[in-house]
């Protein structure tokens, strides 16, 4: 039987779809997925239920053969390690001496633990690739102190929701290596090419807190800390802040230099944090086996995804779907950019209810080539992917983060986290409008690599 | 039954340390060759094929741990609303396709092996790997999985985090 190329997509997506809203854990249904796809778009030829059974035995272990091909990929290498800087970053405590020393620089400003978050939260995201990481140990190590402050809830949540999120494009990002994969984009040149947003994203949030602050100075009252002489300040950022440098430069600066691929340079990161919780003399048995073991968590899960995932993308193709849809989306006589914010609208929908893997594995196949076609290039485009993907953590009913702060803030109801996290969304929408009027505010980067 | 599950858990642990225990050895081994090729030396030529290799070791070695803690992500949303008889007999039927479809992987990765393993047959790579050593960790990995999955289907464990006791009062 041979199926159009709508209802190839329609079969395909529907059982991806209804496999996640019934419950199936994501990564098996795919798995499930790809087994009755095949049935469907590859066993040819047959005649009877025996004949047909008899093709599937012999088609389903090309699916088996074909599934590890994505994940045996080198580029895929640096994921593990971005995370596991992270936890490694986390659990040796090298995150709280950071934090402890910003702290002492800002003086006696009104929000002040706002804009640590912002501060702290940006130079994290430098050192880590997750964003649940990030989000994590802001909202733990500042919201009870934000609360015995006296901040409301909507200047304690909303700040880090945001900033949380910052990890996902400021590299090293596991979600941008990811994407880059995926989408068969140099790896390099998208992490480079976050750095500029990140921070003006990040100018963003921080203009933001203070326009709050305006409307409402009670939201983050302002509070006698105790002053930190010049000479302090100074050791604060020699002995704490500087030494973070040093990551930074294994992980980026390898990178821009040439030193080594963003794959290689990873592992240099991972380096990095383990020579600083040595000469912090923090690096514990029990802190390595905790990373390890929180990194196995996230990795193995991804990868399983992915994995899986390998052969519905394949299956979308060999089926006409990926091609009719393509065919399909560019064959109005529309501008470009509505289709451009179509998909951006897509995006954060299917954020809405699905994770941020899930998300890309699903959308990647069928946008990239539109994208393309419509004369985007891959950098600028993933860039507008990865600000959909942070957005979409952040809005309900199922935005990950979200459910993250409700954990650390006991009796917060969704609403009440979702409505701390709208101006932060709306400061991501100003990056995405800036991006798409000034490209080369992340394509600039790149080409200075390429040059 | 107990027993069993006892020593799956043991083994499902045994197989996420190996996979934590990959991590390690990946960076060293990366470092290792950067730093040849920086100092000018021509670096081993199997460190990006063992690194792909053991990429795939970390997934399958990880899954059946992901499994037995509920680690593998699912979207709980619609089965929370459900009434309960529905939502415990949905959440069977999750847990046999799912059980069922690793044994099915795990039977034709077996084949695979058997077949790479028997023609000999090498991947070519950085260094040229010996195919079945793709399928070994597939193998592993699915048959624990789908083990895992037929302790939930037994109803010695659920895997959605709404009410247990509703579900399992019910069984």
């Amino acid at each position: 039987m041979v199926f159009e190329w709508y209802w190839a997509g329609a079969i395909l997506l529907g059982c991806v779809m209804a496999g996640m809203v019934l419950g199936f854990p994501v990564a098996f249904t795919f798995l499930i997925t790809n087994i009755i796809g095949t049935c469907i778009f590859v066993v040819r030829g047959y005649s009877s239920f025996g004949e047909f059974i008899d093709g599937a035995l012999r088609q389903i272990p090309q699916v088996v053969d074909n599934s590890p091909q994505l994940i045996t990929s080198f580029t895929l290498s640096p994921i593990p390690m971005f995370i596991l800087m992270g936890s490694l970053f986390f659990h040796t405590g090298i995150a709280i001496r950071v934090f402890d020393a910003l702290d002492k620089l800002l003086g006696r400003i009104p929000g002040r633990l706002c804009f640590l978050t912002v501060v702290g939260g940006s130079l994290f995201s430098t050192l880590t690739g997750s964003t649940m990481a990030n989000t994590a140990m802001l909202g733990s190590l500042l919201v009870p102190e934000m609360q015995r402050r006296g901040y409301n809830k909507r200047m304690s949540m909303g700040p880090i929701l945001g900033t949380g999120g910052l990890a996902m494009i400021i590299p090293p990002s596991s979600l941008g290596v990811l994407l880059a994969s995926i989408a068969q984009v140099d790896v390099g040149s998208l992490l480079v090419a976050g750095i500029l947003p990140g921070f003006v994203l990040a100018g963003l949030y921080a203009g933001m807190i203070a326009l709050q602050l305006v409307i409402n100075p009670a939201g983050a009252p302002s509070y006698e800390v105790e002053p930190t002489t010049l000479k302090e300040k100074i050791r604060q950022v020699v002995v704490n802040i500087m030494p973070m440098g040093l990551v930074v430069f294994m992980v980026i600066g390898f990178i821009v230099l040439g030193w080594a691929t963003p794959s290689e340079s990873a592992s240099f990161g991972v380096v990095g944090v383990i020579i600083l919780a040595i000469a912090f003399r923090k690096l514990t048995w029990e802190a390595i086996k905790t990373s390890l073991i929180g990194t196995i968590r996230v990795v193995g899960m991804v990868f399983f995804i992915l994995m899986n995932s390998t052969v519905f993308s394949q299956l979308l193709s060999l089926s006409g779907a990926s091609r009719g849809l393509v065919q399909w989306a560019t064959g109005f006589e529309i501008a470009p950019i509505l289709i451009l914010t179509i998909m951006f609208v897509v995006l954060i929908l299917l954020g809405m209810f699905m994770d941020q893997v899930s998300m890309m594995l699903i959308t990647v196949p069928i946008f990239y080539p539109i994208a393309v076609q419509l004369g985007y290039d891959p950098i600028w485009f993933s860039l507008i992917v990865l600000m959909s993907l942070e957005m979409s953590a952040t809005t309900p009913p199922f935005g990950l983060l979200l459910f993250i702060m409700m954990g650390m803030v006991k009796g917060t109801t969704l609403g009440q986290v979702a409505s701390a996290a709208a101006p932060f969304l709306l400061c991501d929408l100003i990056l995405v409008i800036i991006l798409v009027l000034a490209p080369e505010l992340g394509l600039w980067l790149p080409s200075l690599m390429a040059k | 039954m107990e027993t069993f599950d006892r020593v799956l858990g043991k083994v499902s642990m045994a197989l996420a340390w190996t996979a934590c225990a990959i991590i390690p050895c990946l960076f060293t081994l990366i470092v290792i060759d950067v730093s040849i090729r920086s100092i000018g030396y021509n670096p081993p030529l199997f460190t990006s094929s063992v690194v792909e290799y053991a990429l795939l070791y970390v997934a399958m070695f990880s899954a059946p741990y992901l499994v037995r803690i509920k680690g593998h992500v699912a979207i709980e949303a619609l089965l929370s609303v459900m009434p309960h008889p529905l939502r415990r007999a949905l959440a069977y039927i999750v847990y046999f396709l799912c059980g069922t479809s690793s044994l099915l992987f795990a039977y034709f990765s077996y084949q695979l092996m058997y077949y790479a393993w028997v023609d000999d047959i090498l991947d070519i790579r950085g260094v040229d790997m010996p195919q079945w050593t793709q399928y070994l960790p597939m193998l592993i990995g699915f048959l624990f999985v789908g083990l895992e999955f037929l302790m939930y289907l037994i109803g010695r464990r659920h895997y959605y985090s709404y009410d247990l006791g509703e579900v399992k009062d019910g069984v």
